[in-house]
This record gives structure tokens, sequence and C-alpha cells, in this order.
């Protein structure tokens, strides 16, 4: 089976925020694997030792997406695509992300392609559906398991806590959603080989694109980062006062109720 | 020279890393709990379990020769995980290796020994320390004498790592006396004791929560076959490299202090006195600071001799120094970070009292801080080591 993965890097959970003229500052920041790409990579390494074939990670990045994708070579899979856009892209949205792709996966003949439910950075979970939209596969998103028989996929589907079973033929392309599986630490001699596995380096030339195709259709006004969280408020008195206390806030002042 | 760590070193950190944040500092609270109740620090059920984990993400046989199924990656790589596992107090030590000197067994010995042991399947323990014989191992006074195909031997050790759960004890007795009084290092013998043979181990309770134990042979009888290496060539089972793996205490005390240090930050931030955050004090600064320049000069200190090691280098001098550094290192930034959390680092409810506690034992095992300055100190007047002669 020929299996892909989008994987995107995205800020360490741990790293702060910080906001300078209106740009997310990424200087000295650590990244890391986007979490929910970190299930669609284990769930192609499982699927690929069950069902035979290969694993390809692509990523849209600069030099350092290395990282991430040798990472993902350690854990398993069997070789790496970055495609380099640092040199030829200032500005890119969603939009531009899927044409990138549409025209790399042009020629590959994907039977499964997995991505995340969402990126935990921008979180506008577009790609993958825009993506099988424009390769004209199927498209499941937020799956929490996949079973593949022959041609068929069936599939479960996290649909707001309730599940969803889907069968689905291939090609296809799947979002994965966190309880699909818990990812594996990339092993010793994984990381080992890692550095030996193949990973080939694209630029948007190698792609036959034009660079007016790669125009964002978004405006990003602006970035601003949520309100401090302030202190909370502590109910006093007998607990009978403060459950009506807490209801008629929760209602009047909050209007949740 | 190029003072970073290479790419695989750096994804072996990180992933350790995970590990230690996902599956060790979980078990914290559970650890301190069972701990002030008296009972093992984890049961023998999660320790088997955090083994398996480890083992089947390959983390396992670290620094163990390939043909036994090892990764053999050398000592940068171990320092690189000792300092990220000692991040915890929780005790776990990846699987997968063996005492060096079981190396030097043969065919037999290895396949009853070496191999069950680099599988988990039995513990060894190592024992020359004598009440009244330490780093001075002229002095031992545990006997082997020859009674038809077999060794009786008699006597007692102390301070035994592992002693209490091994399966098997390595023990250095005396097996000419004459021979040993003249030259310090020959006469003495290498056995290879199965508990069923007869020893005895007493756990030996400490300031800490691991205690070592103390090992009593009376008339046990070793078959001549379980020699280890040569009759009368103890020493010569490489222990004249006793001390080359001793800046792995340094490496425990970084991990840790880093750690500690990194705790004594958040809580600066978050503790007011007098309206303000702690950490806007100077005398508070002051202790930061100066605890994160002793832990970068132990880090490197740490590097250096494990870097020197696994280019073939002699490193016991870098060894030594490393681990006199770095223990008292180690020691002086848990001083200060309970000194900053003030009453409630003295508390139980916190771990600090307990590294506190372990902090004491660095200065001490694997050879004292005076052993160290002894053995830095003579190879410098004596030439052995030119100063300055590393970098």
């Amino acid at each position: 089976m020929n299996i892909f993965v989008l994987l995107k890097k995205t800020f360490d959970t741990e790293e702060k925020i910080k906001i300078n003229d209106g740009q997310i500052e990424e200087d000295g920041a650590e990244y890391i694997i986007n979490p929910y790409d970190e299930y669609a990579v284990e769930e192609s390494i499982i699927q690929r030792d069950e069902h035979g074939g290969e694993v390809t990670v692509v990523t849209i990045g600069d030099d350092e997406s290395e990282k991430q994708l040798r990472t993902a070579l350690a854990m398993g899979a069997d070789k790496a695509v970055l495609i380099n856009t640092d040199e030829d892209l200032e500005d890119g949205d969603q939009s531009t992300t899927v044409k990138i792709l549409e025209s790399f996966f042009d020629d590959k003949e994907a039977d499964l392609i997995f991505a995340g439910n969402v990126a935990i950075d921008e979180s506008s979970g577009q790609v993958g559906p825009r993506l099988a939209e424009a390769l004209d596969i199927s498209c499941v998103t937020t799956i929490t398991s996949l079973k593949i028989d022959g041609d068929t996929a069936s599939i479960e589907k996290d649909v707001e806590g309730d599940v969803e079973m889907v069968e689905s033929a291939l090609p296809l392309l799947v979002t994965c959603q966190q309880g699909l599986n818990e990812p594996r630490y990339p092993s010793l001699p994984g990381i080992m080989k890692a550095k030996k596995k193949p990973l080939e380096e694209l630029e948007i030339d190698d792609l036959d694109l034009e660079e007016e195709e790669l125009e964002p259709k978004t405006v990003t006004i602006d970035i601003f980062l949520p309100p401090e969280k302030g202190a909370g408020k502590v109910l006093e008195g007998e607990v009978d006062d403060q459950v009506r206390e807490l209801v008629t806030l929760l209602k009047d002042e909050k209007k949740v109720l | 020279m190029h003072l970073r760590l290479t790419d695989e070193q750096k994804m072996v950190q990180e992933t350790i890393r995970k590990f230690v944040e996902n599956e060790l500092i979980p078990l914290e609270n559970e650890v301190l709990r069972n701990e002030r109740e008296g009972k093992p620090s984890l049961s023998a059920a999660k320790q088997e379990e955090l083994q398996r984990k480890a083992k089947e993400s390959g983390f396992w046989g670290i620094n163990t020769p390939s043909e036994y199924g090892g990764a053999d990656l050398g000592q940068m790589m171990q320092a690189i995980v000792s300092m990220e596992v000692a991040k915890t107090f929780v005790p776990f030590t990846f699987g997968g290796s063996a005492d060096n000197i079981l190396y030097y067994g043969n065919e037999r010995q290895k396949e009853e020994y070496l191999i069950p042991t680099i599988n988990g399947e039995k513990k060894s323990c190592f024992a020359m320390t004598e009440p009244d014989a330490g780093s001075d191992t002229r002095n031992i006074k545990t006997t082997a004498v020859k009674d038809g195909n077999e060794w009786v031997i008699n006597g007692e050790k102390t301070f035994i790592t592992g002693g209490n759960e091994a399966n098997f004890v390595m023990v250095i007795a005396i097996t000419d006396k004459e021979r040993h009084q003249q030259t310090g290092r020959e006469g003495v013998t290498c056995f290879i004791v199965d508990r069923d043979m007869g020893w005895r181990s007493e756990y030996i309770d400490t300031m800490g929560e691991w205690g070592p134990a103390a090992l009593v042979f009376d008339n046990v009888r070793v078959p001549e076959e379980n020699i280890l290496g040569e009759l009368h060539g103890g020493y010569n089972l490489g222990l004249e490299w006793i001390g080359f793996a001793r800046w792995i205490v340094g490496a425990r005390a970084v991990g840790a202090a880093e750690r500690l240090l990194q705790m004594a930050i958040d809580y600066s931030k978050e503790r007011k006195t007098f309206g303000r955050p702690i950490g806007d004090r100077q005398a508070i600064q002051w202790q930061i600071a100066d605890s994160a320049v002793e832990i970068e000069a132990a880090k490197w200190m740490v590097l250096n001799a494990a870097f020197t090691l696994d280019q073939g280098e002699d490193n016991r001098h870098l060894a030594s120094m490393a681990k006199l550094y770095g223990s008292n290192m180690g020691n002086r930034v848990v001083d200060r970070v309970m000194q900053i959390h003030g009453g409630m680092g003295y508390t139980r409810e916190l771990p600090i009292e307990r590294w506190y506690r372990e902090a004491r034992l660095w200065r001490i095992y694997d050879g004292t801080d005076e052993i160290q300055r002894m053995i830095i100190a003579r190879n410098l007047l004596k030439g052995n080591v030119k100063v300055g002669q590393f970098i």
C-alpha cells in the first residue's frame, strides 16, 4: 500500500507565545510534530505493518522542518519529503498549502493519506478535507478507528462525542483524532537509522507551480493574545446559599444557563 | 571542536525526556506516598510495566555490545540518558545491561550468567568492599580456601549495591595471602556465587530511600568452574578501570539539579512576600544564578569525561573531577532550592527533602570526595596527567 502522512511542525506546547508587531515571534522557539499528526504517523506505521507497503511523510516548511521528519522516520516511516518554501513564499494560507500538496500528489497514486484532525497552532482543520477534494478522493475526518480489508476501509469517527461508523473505498484521506492510537516513542535503533533513510527536498520550482496560484485567499487583520485570566471568585457562606448564588451568577452574569 | 549534540543525540535526549515526562514523573506522588508508608518506592508490577514500555521503545542495552542484542551507543549517549532520567527521583534504569566484569566469563558463564543478566532474568551484584576495606582494596580479608574441587569462602562484604536483590554475586576473595600481601594486586580471585550456594544478605537502612546490603559468607562452597577469569588474577578483570564510569554520579547530579532549579525558578515567581514575588529579590536571584552556573560547569565536565572515553582515551582523571564537582554541585543546588522554598521545601509534600537526603550519598559512594581529590592530586603530582592536558 502506498501510504502518505501530512505532517506539520507546531510550537512546542510549553512554548510561550509572544507577539511583536502583529507577528508571532518564532526566534528560538522549540518545535514539535503537531500532536494530531503524531496519531497520523502512528496509524500509518500500524497499517503498513499490517498490509505492507511504504510510508512517506510529507511536510511543507523550512530547513528546520527536517527535525520533525527525522523524528517520524525514527518512529518507523520509510521516506520523507520536505517541500521547502522558505525562500519562495512570503505568505500563505490553507489554500496555498493545498495547492502545493495537490501538485505534489499529482503523480503519486496514494492509497491512503493520513493527516491530523487540526494543527494545534491555527486549528483550521481545512488542509486534509480540501486536499481530498482537490485530488477527488474520499475523505473522513476525526477518525478514532480504522480497519482496512482489501479496498474497503471501515472507520469509526468521532462526532461531538458520539461515534459514527463509515465505510469507504480506497483511495482515501483521513484526519486523525485523539483516541485513534497511542503514538510510539521513536526507538533507539530507529533514531540511529533515521539519518540514513531517504529525505527528499523539493522547492516550489520542482512542483510546476506558478507563484500567483499560491497567493493566499485570506487576509490576516490582526493577531492578539486571549485576555489574561483574572482571579477567580470564591463563594462563601452556607452550601445552600453558595449553590443559589452560583446558579444566579451562571444565569444572569454569564448567561450560560 | 563542535560543542553541540549531534542530531541523533538530540533526538535521544528528547525521546528520553518525553519518556520521563509521560511515564515516570506522573508516578512521583505515588512514590512519595509509598515511601512515607514504608513500602517499596514502586511495586514490582509497576517496575515491570515500565521496563516493558522502555524495551518496546527499543530503549534497552544502551551500552551493551550489539552481539548481545544491545545498542552499543557509547558513553556520550549514556551521559545524555543518565542526565535525563535523573530529572525524576522515581527509581528507574533502562534494562539490558550487565556489569562489565561479567564479560570476562567463559562461554558457559556467559550462557549461564551474562546473557540472563542482560535479559533481566537474573540480577547480579559485585562485592569488593568490606567493613575495613573501601577504596583501600588491599585490606580485604575475605578468603577462599581450596577443598577438593571446591573453594570455601569466608568473610563479610558491605555496602553492596544490588546485594539485596541479586541472584548471584561476583565476589572478590584472597586466594593466596602471601602473594596478595607482597604485590597488592595478585593473589585475589573473583568467584561467581549463586545465592543458593549459601551466602546471606542483610539490608542496610540508610538516610535515603534506598539501601545496599551486607553480605555474609560463612563456609560457602563454590565449584572451581565458578572462578571468573583467572585464579589469583581477580584484578585483571578490568578492575583498574573501576573509576572510568564514576562520572555517571556527576550526570545524575546534573539531571536532578536541573529539575530542582526549575522548581525553584517556578516557585520564586509564584511565592510573594511583602507584596512582591521572591524572585524579585537579589538574595533569591543570586542563588538561582550560582546554581545555573555550577550546573553548566558540571555538565561540561560530565560530557567531557564521557566523550574522552568514547575516544578510547584514559578518562579516569576527568571522571574523578566530574564526580567530585558534580556531586558537590548537586548538594549545593538542592540546599539552595530548599532554602528558596522555605518551610515548604522542608515538608514531605514536596520531593526536595527526599532529593536532599539522596544527594548526600553522591559525595560518598563510588569513591568519596576525599578519594577523588587524592586521585586527582596524585595524577598531577606524579605527572601522569599534566595541568590543562585534555583541552
